[in-house]
Protein backbone atom coordinates (compact mmCIF):
# COMPACT_ATOMS: atom_id res chain seq x y z
CA UNK A 1 0.00 0.00 0.00
CA UNK A 2 2.45 2.41 0.62
CA UNK A 3 4.44 2.08 -2.31
CA UNK A 4 1.33 3.16 -4.21
CA UNK A 5 1.51 6.40 -2.25
CA UNK A 6 3.01 9.64 -3.77
CA UNK A 7 5.99 11.85 -2.45
CA UNK A 8 3.86 14.25 -1.39
CA UNK A 9 1.36 12.05 0.65
CA UNK A 10 4.59 10.32 2.05
CA UNK A 11 6.29 13.82 2.79
CA UNK A 12 3.17 14.94 4.49
CA UNK A 13 2.49 11.49 6.75
CA UNK A 14 6.76 12.39 7.87
CA UNK A 15 5.60 15.75 8.84
CA UNK A 16 2.82 14.54 10.83
CA UNK A 17 5.73 12.40 12.74
CA UNK A 18 5.51 9.09 10.62
CA UNK A 19 8.89 8.12 10.31
CA UNK A 20 8.34 4.79 8.66
CA UNK A 21 6.73 7.04 5.67
CA UNK A 22 10.50 8.69 5.24
CA UNK A 23 12.26 5.60 5.28
CA UNK A 24 9.60 4.71 2.39
CA UNK A 25 11.10 7.89 1.07
CA UNK A 26 14.63 6.80 1.23
CA UNK A 27 14.19 3.84 -0.17
CA UNK A 28 12.13 5.30 -3.36
CA UNK A 29 15.30 7.62 -4.09
CA UNK A 30 18.63 5.92 -2.58
CA UNK A 31 19.55 4.64 -5.48
CA UNK A 32 19.64 7.56 -7.34
CA UNK A 33 20.81 9.61 -4.91
CA UNK A 34 23.77 7.16 -4.32
CA UNK A 35 24.23 7.06 -7.98
CA UNK A 36 24.82 10.71 -7.90
CA UNK A 37 26.90 11.19 -5.37
CA UNK A 38 29.23 8.34 -7.00
CA UNK A 39 29.79 11.03 -9.58
CA UNK A 40 31.58 13.27 -7.28
CA UNK A 41 33.07 10.75 -4.92
CA UNK A 42 34.46 7.66 -6.64
CA UNK A 43 34.12 5.99 -3.97
CA UNK A 44 31.86 3.76 -2.21
CA UNK A 45 32.47 5.05 1.41
CA UNK A 46 31.96 8.54 0.39
CA UNK A 47 29.66 8.14 -1.53
CA UNK A 48 27.25 6.61 1.29
CA UNK A 49 28.62 9.34 3.73
CA UNK A 50 27.19 11.65 0.93
CA UNK A 51 24.30 10.17 0.23
CA UNK A 52 22.92 9.40 3.70
CA UNK A 53 23.66 13.23 4.81
CA UNK A 54 21.59 14.42 2.01
CA UNK A 55 18.67 12.68 3.35
CA UNK A 56 19.36 13.52 6.87
CA UNK A 57 19.22 17.29 5.64
CA UNK A 58 16.36 16.63 3.44
CA UNK A 59 15.25 15.41 6.47
CA UNK A 60 15.47 18.75 8.50
CA UNK A 61 13.97 20.99 6.17
CA UNK A 62 11.21 18.65 5.12
CA UNK A 63 9.03 21.34 6.14
CA UNK A 64 10.44 23.91 4.07
CA UNK A 65 9.65 22.42 1.27
CA UNK A 66 7.24 24.70 -1.24
CA UNK A 67 5.89 21.18 -3.22
CA UNK A 68 5.70 23.46 -6.05
CA UNK A 69 8.65 21.83 -7.76
CA UNK A 70 9.26 18.22 -7.35
CA UNK A 71 10.64 16.37 -4.91
CA UNK A 72 13.44 14.30 -6.43
CA UNK A 73 14.25 17.85 -8.19
CA UNK A 74 14.53 19.39 -4.70
CA UNK A 75 16.47 16.34 -3.69
CA UNK A 76 18.74 16.53 -5.96
CA UNK A 77 19.56 20.35 -5.94
CA UNK A 78 20.37 19.46 -1.40
CA UNK A 79 22.51 15.98 -3.19
CA UNK A 80 24.56 18.64 -5.53
CA UNK A 81 25.35 20.93 -2.95
CA UNK A 82 26.07 18.63 -0.53
CA UNK A 83 28.40 16.76 -2.44
CA UNK A 84 29.88 19.90 -3.50
CA UNK A 85 30.58 20.81 0.11
CA UNK A 86 31.95 17.61 0.33
CA UNK A 87 34.63 17.98 -2.70
CA UNK A 88 35.80 21.20 -1.00
CA UNK A 89 36.36 20.03 2.55
CA UNK A 90 38.53 16.66 1.21
CA UNK A 91 39.81 19.11 -1.44
CA UNK A 92 39.55 16.27 -4.21
CA UNK A 93 41.00 17.89 -7.25
CA UNK A 94 38.68 17.80 -10.02
CA UNK A 95 40.96 17.41 -12.68
CA UNK A 96 43.27 14.19 -10.93
CA UNK A 97 41.41 12.34 -13.36
CA UNK A 98 42.88 13.59 -15.96
CA UNK A 99 46.64 13.16 -13.87
CA UNK A 100 49.21 10.77 -15.16
CA UNK A 101 48.95 8.44 -12.76
CA UNK A 102 45.08 7.76 -13.18
CA UNK A 103 45.95 7.31 -16.82
CA UNK A 104 48.43 4.81 -16.40
CA UNK A 105 45.62 2.79 -14.17
CA UNK A 106 43.20 3.43 -16.85
CA UNK A 107 45.29 2.46 -19.65
CA UNK A 108 45.86 -0.86 -17.58
CA UNK A 109 42.64 -1.52 -16.65
CA UNK A 110 41.74 -0.97 -20.57
CA UNK A 111 44.85 -2.87 -21.73
CA UNK A 112 43.72 -6.08 -19.38
CA UNK A 113 40.37 -6.34 -20.63
CA UNK A 114 39.93 -9.01 -23.56
CA UNK A 115 36.85 -9.27 -25.69
CA UNK A 116 35.78 -12.01 -23.45
CA UNK A 117 35.60 -9.67 -21.02
CA UNK A 118 34.61 -6.79 -23.03
CA UNK A 119 31.50 -9.35 -23.95
CA UNK A 120 30.76 -10.17 -20.36
CA UNK A 121 30.60 -7.04 -18.57
CA UNK A 122 27.93 -5.14 -18.93
CA UNK A 123 27.54 -1.96 -21.46
CA UNK A 124 26.20 0.08 -18.20
CA UNK A 125 29.27 -1.25 -16.38
CA UNK A 126 31.43 0.51 -19.11
CA UNK A 127 29.19 3.70 -19.66
CA UNK A 128 29.39 4.27 -15.83
CA UNK A 129 33.12 3.90 -15.95
CA UNK A 130 33.33 6.69 -18.41
CA UNK A 131 30.93 8.74 -16.70
CA UNK A 132 33.24 8.21 -13.14
CA UNK A 133 35.61 9.84 -15.19
CA UNK A 134 33.97 13.08 -16.20
CA UNK A 135 34.14 16.49 -14.45
CA UNK A 136 32.01 16.13 -11.53
CA UNK A 137 29.63 18.98 -13.19
CA UNK A 138 29.62 16.67 -16.52
CA UNK A 139 29.09 13.42 -14.61
CA UNK A 140 25.78 15.34 -12.94
CA UNK A 141 24.15 16.46 -15.82
CA UNK A 142 24.26 13.16 -17.57
CA UNK A 143 23.53 11.42 -14.73
CA UNK A 144 20.35 13.96 -13.90
CA UNK A 145 18.82 14.10 -17.48
CA UNK A 146 19.24 10.49 -17.91
CA UNK A 147 18.75 8.38 -14.60
CA UNK A 148 17.12 11.12 -13.03
CA UNK A 149 14.56 11.74 -15.49
CA UNK A 150 14.88 15.25 -15.20
CA UNK A 151 14.18 18.05 -17.65
CA UNK A 152 16.66 20.98 -18.77
CA UNK A 153 14.94 23.37 -16.75
CA UNK A 154 14.32 20.88 -13.01
CA UNK A 155 18.07 20.27 -13.94
CA UNK A 156 18.82 24.08 -14.21
CA UNK A 157 17.03 24.20 -10.73
CA UNK A 158 18.85 21.87 -8.68
CA UNK A 159 22.45 22.55 -10.20
CA UNK A 160 21.43 26.47 -9.85
CA UNK A 161 21.74 27.38 -13.98
CA UNK A 162 19.98 28.70 -16.87
CA UNK A 163 18.18 25.83 -18.78
CA UNK A 164 20.20 26.65 -21.97
CA UNK A 165 23.18 26.46 -19.83
CA UNK A 166 22.08 22.75 -19.23
CA UNK A 167 21.59 22.23 -22.49
CA UNK A 168 24.96 23.13 -23.78
CA UNK A 169 26.47 21.87 -20.90
CA UNK A 170 24.80 18.51 -21.47
CA UNK A 171 25.92 18.33 -25.58
CA UNK A 172 29.47 19.00 -23.89
CA UNK A 173 29.35 16.44 -21.60
CA UNK A 174 28.16 14.12 -24.30
CA UNK A 175 31.06 14.55 -26.56
CA UNK A 176 33.71 14.07 -23.78
CA UNK A 177 32.02 11.01 -22.59
CA UNK A 178 31.96 9.27 -26.10
CA UNK A 179 35.93 10.57 -25.90
CA UNK A 180 36.55 8.76 -22.89
CA UNK A 181 34.25 5.67 -23.78
CA UNK A 182 36.71 6.00 -26.88
CA UNK A 183 39.64 6.08 -24.85
CA UNK A 184 38.61 3.32 -22.69
CA UNK A 185 37.82 0.99 -24.95
CA UNK A 186 39.82 1.99 -27.72
CA UNK A 187 38.09 -0.24 -31.17
CA UNK A 188 35.25 -1.23 -29.01
CA UNK A 189 33.08 0.91 -28.80
CA UNK A 190 31.87 1.30 -32.17
CA UNK A 191 30.51 -2.14 -31.16
CA UNK A 192 29.62 -1.72 -27.72
CA UNK A 193 27.43 1.52 -28.47
CA UNK B 1 27.25 27.55 -33.23
CA UNK B 2 25.06 24.56 -34.34
CA UNK B 3 26.83 21.46 -35.76
CA UNK B 4 25.14 18.68 -37.18
CA UNK B 5 25.79 16.57 -33.87
CA UNK B 6 24.54 19.60 -32.65
CA UNK B 7 21.39 19.87 -33.87
CA UNK B 8 20.87 16.27 -33.99
CA UNK B 9 21.55 15.97 -30.52
CA UNK B 10 18.62 18.71 -30.44
CA UNK B 11 16.56 16.73 -32.40
CA UNK B 12 16.86 14.00 -30.39
CA UNK B 13 15.97 14.95 -27.29
CA UNK B 14 12.84 17.20 -28.54
CA UNK B 15 14.27 20.19 -27.98
CA UNK B 16 14.42 22.01 -31.35
CA UNK B 17 11.74 23.78 -33.25
CA UNK B 18 9.23 22.30 -35.87
CA UNK B 19 10.54 23.92 -38.26
CA UNK B 20 14.32 22.55 -37.49
CA UNK B 21 12.26 19.31 -37.22
CA UNK B 22 11.08 18.91 -40.01
CA UNK B 23 14.04 19.77 -41.93
CA UNK B 24 16.60 17.08 -39.95
CA UNK B 25 13.70 14.21 -41.11
CA UNK B 26 14.33 15.54 -44.43
CA UNK B 27 17.86 15.68 -43.90
CA UNK B 28 17.90 11.81 -42.23
CA UNK B 29 15.92 10.60 -45.49
CA UNK B 30 18.46 12.15 -47.74
CA UNK B 31 21.37 11.94 -46.59
CA UNK B 32 23.07 9.07 -45.61
CA UNK B 33 26.27 10.35 -44.11
CA UNK B 34 23.45 12.27 -41.88
CA UNK B 35 21.49 9.52 -41.11
CA UNK B 36 24.35 7.49 -40.27
CA UNK B 37 25.34 10.28 -37.62
CA UNK B 38 21.83 10.37 -36.55
CA UNK B 39 21.38 6.42 -35.62
CA UNK B 40 24.81 6.41 -33.99
CA UNK B 41 23.93 9.24 -31.48
CA UNK B 42 20.47 7.42 -31.20
CA UNK B 43 22.28 4.13 -30.14
CA UNK B 44 24.19 6.37 -27.95
CA UNK B 45 21.47 7.94 -26.52
CA UNK B 46 19.60 4.74 -25.87
CA UNK B 47 22.49 3.12 -23.86
CA UNK B 48 22.79 5.59 -21.78
CA UNK B 49 18.55 5.87 -21.19
CA UNK B 50 19.14 1.86 -20.40
CA UNK B 51 21.97 2.27 -17.94
CA UNK B 52 21.93 1.08 -14.49
CA UNK B 53 22.28 3.23 -11.47
CA UNK B 54 24.36 1.87 -8.69
CA UNK B 55 23.29 0.05 -5.67
CA UNK B 56 24.04 1.48 -2.24
CA UNK B 57 24.65 -0.94 0.93
CA UNK B 58 21.78 -3.17 2.04
CA UNK B 59 21.28 -1.35 5.30
CA UNK B 60 21.08 2.18 3.75
CA UNK B 61 18.04 3.05 4.80
CA UNK B 62 18.82 1.87 8.44
CA UNK B 63 21.83 3.85 8.25
CA UNK B 64 20.02 7.15 7.44
CA UNK B 65 17.27 6.38 9.72
CA UNK B 66 19.46 5.94 12.59
CA UNK B 67 21.05 9.00 11.50
CA UNK B 68 18.51 10.86 12.11
CA UNK B 69 17.07 9.28 15.33
CA UNK B 70 21.12 10.11 16.40
CA UNK B 71 21.32 13.39 15.72
CA UNK B 72 17.85 14.26 17.04
CA UNK B 73 16.61 15.44 13.79
CA UNK B 74 12.58 16.41 14.84
CA UNK B 75 12.52 19.47 13.03
CA UNK B 76 9.97 18.90 10.77
CA UNK B 77 7.68 18.12 13.83
CA UNK B 78 9.07 20.87 15.51
CA UNK B 79 8.41 23.24 12.57
CA UNK B 80 5.41 21.80 12.08
CA UNK B 81 4.14 23.49 15.49
CA UNK B 82 1.66 26.18 14.59
CA UNK B 83 3.91 29.63 14.54
CA UNK B 84 0.31 31.15 14.85
CA UNK B 85 0.08 29.70 18.75
CA UNK B 86 3.19 31.51 19.01
CA UNK B 87 2.33 34.63 17.85
CA UNK B 88 -0.98 34.63 19.63
CA UNK B 89 0.46 33.68 22.92
CA UNK B 90 3.22 36.47 22.59
CA UNK B 91 1.05 39.10 21.60
CA UNK B 92 -1.67 38.01 24.34
CA UNK B 93 1.47 38.70 26.93
CA UNK B 94 2.00 42.18 25.32
CA UNK B 95 -1.17 43.23 24.72
CA UNK B 96 -1.78 42.00 28.91
CA UNK B 97 1.02 43.88 29.46
CA UNK B 98 0.27 47.62 28.06
CA UNK B 99 -2.99 47.29 29.98
CA UNK B 100 -1.07 46.85 33.37
CA UNK B 101 0.94 49.38 32.78
CA UNK B 102 -2.17 52.18 31.32
CA UNK B 103 -4.30 50.84 34.42
CA UNK B 104 -1.50 51.47 37.10
CA UNK B 105 -0.92 54.77 35.49
CA UNK B 106 -4.08 55.42 35.64
CA UNK B 107 -5.37 54.53 39.17
CA UNK B 108 -2.23 56.72 40.57
CA UNK B 109 -3.08 60.02 41.64
CA UNK B 110 -0.95 62.78 40.79
CA UNK B 111 -1.68 66.31 42.04
CA UNK B 112 -1.25 69.47 40.50
CA UNK B 113 -0.48 71.23 43.60
CA UNK B 114 2.69 68.80 43.64
CA UNK B 115 3.76 69.03 40.60
CA UNK B 116 4.32 72.97 40.80
CA UNK B 117 6.67 73.28 43.30
CA UNK B 118 10.38 73.46 42.53
CA UNK B 119 12.10 70.48 41.39
CA UNK B 120 14.22 70.07 44.65
CA UNK B 121 11.49 70.00 46.55
CA UNK B 122 9.90 67.24 44.20
CA UNK B 123 12.38 64.42 44.94
CA UNK B 124 10.65 63.18 47.14
CA UNK B 125 8.07 61.05 46.20
CA UNK B 126 4.62 63.43 46.02
CA UNK B 127 2.78 63.46 49.29
CA UNK B 128 -0.74 62.95 46.95
CA UNK B 129 0.64 59.91 45.52
CA UNK B 130 -1.74 56.83 46.56
CA UNK B 131 -0.32 53.37 46.84
CA UNK B 132 -3.56 51.87 48.26
CA UNK B 133 -5.36 51.30 44.83
CA UNK B 134 -2.65 49.32 43.74
CA UNK B 135 -1.73 47.43 46.59
CA UNK B 136 -5.90 46.65 46.41
CA UNK B 137 -5.25 45.31 42.99
CA UNK B 138 -2.39 43.14 44.05
CA UNK B 139 -4.51 41.68 46.42
CA UNK B 140 -7.59 41.87 45.20
CA UNK B 141 -8.06 42.18 41.29
CA UNK B 142 -10.09 39.87 39.59
CA UNK B 143 -7.88 40.37 35.91
CA UNK B 144 -4.82 39.58 37.65
CA UNK B 145 -6.07 36.70 39.20
CA UNK B 146 -7.37 35.20 36.30
CA UNK B 147 -4.00 36.50 34.42
CA UNK B 148 -1.89 34.05 36.99
CA UNK B 149 -4.62 31.55 36.77
CA UNK B 150 -3.80 31.33 32.56
CA UNK B 151 -0.09 31.78 33.01
CA UNK B 152 -0.22 28.64 35.64
CA UNK B 153 -2.62 26.95 32.85
CA UNK B 154 -0.16 28.02 29.83
CA UNK B 155 2.70 26.06 31.66
CA UNK B 156 1.33 23.12 32.40
CA UNK B 157 0.14 23.12 28.71
CA UNK B 158 3.64 23.53 27.49
CA UNK B 159 5.40 21.41 29.64
CA UNK B 160 3.09 18.39 28.95
CA UNK B 161 3.72 19.32 25.20
CA UNK B 162 7.27 19.07 25.89
CA UNK B 163 7.15 15.46 27.71
CA UNK B 164 5.02 14.46 25.03
CA UNK B 165 8.18 15.35 22.18
CA UNK B 166 10.21 13.67 24.41
CA UNK B 167 8.11 10.34 24.62
CA UNK B 168 7.56 10.60 20.96
CA UNK B 169 11.22 11.17 20.31
CA UNK B 170 12.33 7.86 22.69
CA UNK B 171 9.62 5.73 21.24
CA UNK B 172 11.08 6.44 17.32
Amino acid sequence: MQSKLSDIDLIEQTLAGNQAAYADLVKRHQRFVFTLAMRFSKSREDAEEIAQDCFIKAYRSLASFQKQSKFSTWLYSIVYTTAMTFLRKKRVDTDSIDDENTYIQLENHSSGLNNDMAETKSRSYYLNQAIGQLLPDDATIITLFYMGEQSLEEIGQAVGMEANTVKVKLFRARQRLKEKLEKNLKGEVKELI
Amino acid sequence: MNTIEERLWNYIDGTCSDEERKAIDMLIEQDAAYRLKFEELLNFDQQLVKMEMEEPSMGFTYKVMEGIRAEHALQPLKAGINKNIIKFIGGFFIVTITLLVIYLFASVPVSHANLSKPLTDNIKLPQGLDFSGFKNYLNGSVILKVFFVFDVILALFLTDAYFRRKKLSKQV
